[in-house]
């Protein structure tokens, strides 16, 4: 059991994924970052907004096998990171504003997905 | 009929490797898709093998030129987790060589600009005045370019009386070269020429694209972690944050030459206000749970991710580094721009690949 957890809401569903950050975007969040980690075979994403010098995060596990929507729509600047877990854990975000289809840093001949 | 044209990576204004390719209409960009890769290095899985005081010496790894703020990130992001509090004298040293990492930053930056639209006399006048900043470092911390000032629960150096002198001493050198160095950059037709009116971003453009730093302050956005309740020290020492509404290439540029006079105001009140005392608190036992921390480099705000499962070893680290953040950006920018201006526009958002190829 961790302690010292970040303040997250729980997102159940890439639909609600999309309506939240389609709603901070609305109440003038800016975009900040987005973590991924493996956890229970799949995937902990925590997407992380600032407003005001304060920060706003969202939670999405993302089970085995499912294709999370991309935010890359709302804010273009997702674009790059959600690229970076395409190469690095072998994820699939679906509506991808510009796809590097798993080379953003890696080459053909690299491993593929090397922390998934 | 439009072409696509490389730049990149290798390239005379570029220091390091970043790809642009440039969809071209004459001379005019119409599309861009940036390009990275060169050289990561996958640092924040290297460090799932290394004890969480070794992974600060990693972490001051990830770029030459804003080490020392790296480092204070991570070792304040893993005092986060541990909910330790470091002796104020501690946060006032670290303050003062955070800041001296941003005036070599900045100083640098404004060499390489100069050198990108062909003032290569002032280049080199730039890179003169850096090296007084890069002397007191190196006497400060024994080290030119990684300082290794910061530990998790302190700092490793105390500043003595003889390094309060010399830091004391070369500002007041330093703050009439860079008012030298300033009117050109500011007040030089053909400087203004270039970059009045170059890359404009608007304040709420600037703003959705999640820009970091002197690229999102340049157009009228007045935000700065320094300002955040992480960085409760710097309200006491008088911090202002350097903003400019013009948005385009000359914008950005006044923000980091304002921003060298506040960091010289900030050593200078921090030295003033330099409490008596320990520099360090023992820190043990393991980290558990996840803390967020940020920190505004000179490229602007890097975001630190950590998560301790009880062991020695970190669970994961991620870092967000503000090029990652400003490089969309030129996605924005480029477009409707002449191919002569790629290389000004480009560096107008100071790109450290090191530090986005972490």
């Amino acid at each position: 059991m961790l302690e010292n957890t970040i303040e997250a809401t729980e997102i159940k569903s890439s639909e609600e994924l999309l309506k939240a950050v389609e709603g901070l975007k609305n109440d003038g969040y800016r975009y900040s970052t987005m973590m991924c980690q493996k956890e229970n075979e799949g995937h902990d994403l925590i997407y992380i907004f600032e407003k005001d010098n304060k920060l706003k995060n969202l939670r999405y596990f993302v089970k085995p096998g499912e294709k999370p929507k991309s935010v890359s729509g709302i804010y273009l600047c997702a674009l790059l990171i959600e690229n970076e877990y395409q190469d690095l854990f072998g994820l699939t975000f679906e509506g991808l504003a510009i796809d590097y289809k798993g080379h953003l840093y890696l080459t053909p001949n690299s491993p593929k997905a090397p922390l998934a | 009929m439009t072409t696509i044209i490389p730049f990149g990576p290798q390239h005379p204004v570029l220091p390091e490797p970043i790809a642009l390719k440039l969809e071209i209409d004459d001379d005019v960009i119409v599309g861009v898709l940036p390009s990275l890769g060169y050289v990561h290095r996958g640092l924040e899985t290297f460090v799932n093998t290394k004890d969480y005081n070794q992974t600060t010496y990693i972490c001051e790894r990830i770029c030459g030129i804003c080490s020392a703020l790296h480092g204070i990130t991570y070792t304040r992001a893993v005092e986060k987790l541990f909910d330790v509090e470091i002796p104020e004298r501690a946060q006032y040293i670290r303050v003062i060589v955070g800041e001296l990492n941003r005036l070599h930053s900045h100083i640098l930056w404004l060499g390489l600009f100069a050198d990108g639209f062909g003032f290569e006399s002032l280049f080199y006048e730039c890179w003169k005045y850096r090296e007084g900043v890069y002397d007191v470092l190196e006497r400060i911390t024994g080290n030119r370019v990684i300082h290794s000032i910061s530990k998790v629960g302190g700092v490793t150096t105390d500043l003595t009386k003889e390094y309060i002198d010399i830091t004391l001493k070369m500002l007041d050198t330093l703050e009439p070269q860079i008012q030298n160095i300033e009117k050109v950059f500011v007040n030089n037709y053909t400087v203004k020429k270039r970059l009045v009116g170059l890359a404009t971003m608007s304040k709420q453009l600037a703003y959705e694209a999640g820009t970091a730093g002197p690229t999102l302050r340049g157009s009228g956005n007045a935000i700065d972690v320094r300002n955040t309740s992480d960085w409760d020290i710097y309200k006491d020492l008088g911090f202002k944050t350097c903003v400019e509404d013009g948005g385009d290439c000359y914008a950005r540029t006044k923000v980091r030459i304002n921003e060298l006079y506040e960091s010289i105001k900030l050593i200078r009140n921090a030295i003033s206000k330099l409490p008596n005392g320990e520099i360090a608190t023992p820190v043990k036992g393991t980290p558990t749970g996840e803390a967020i921390m940020r920190t505004e480099q000179p490229r602007g705000e890097v975001v630190y991710y950590v998560k301790g499962n009880g062991t020695r070893k970190l669970e994961r680290l991620k870092i967000r580094t503000p090029t990652f953040a400003n490089i969309p950006s030129l996605l924005l920018t480029l477009p409707g721009a002449k191919l002569a201006d790629v290389p000004i526009i480009v560096l107008t958002i100071d790109p450290c690949i090191s530090c986005t190829e972490r």
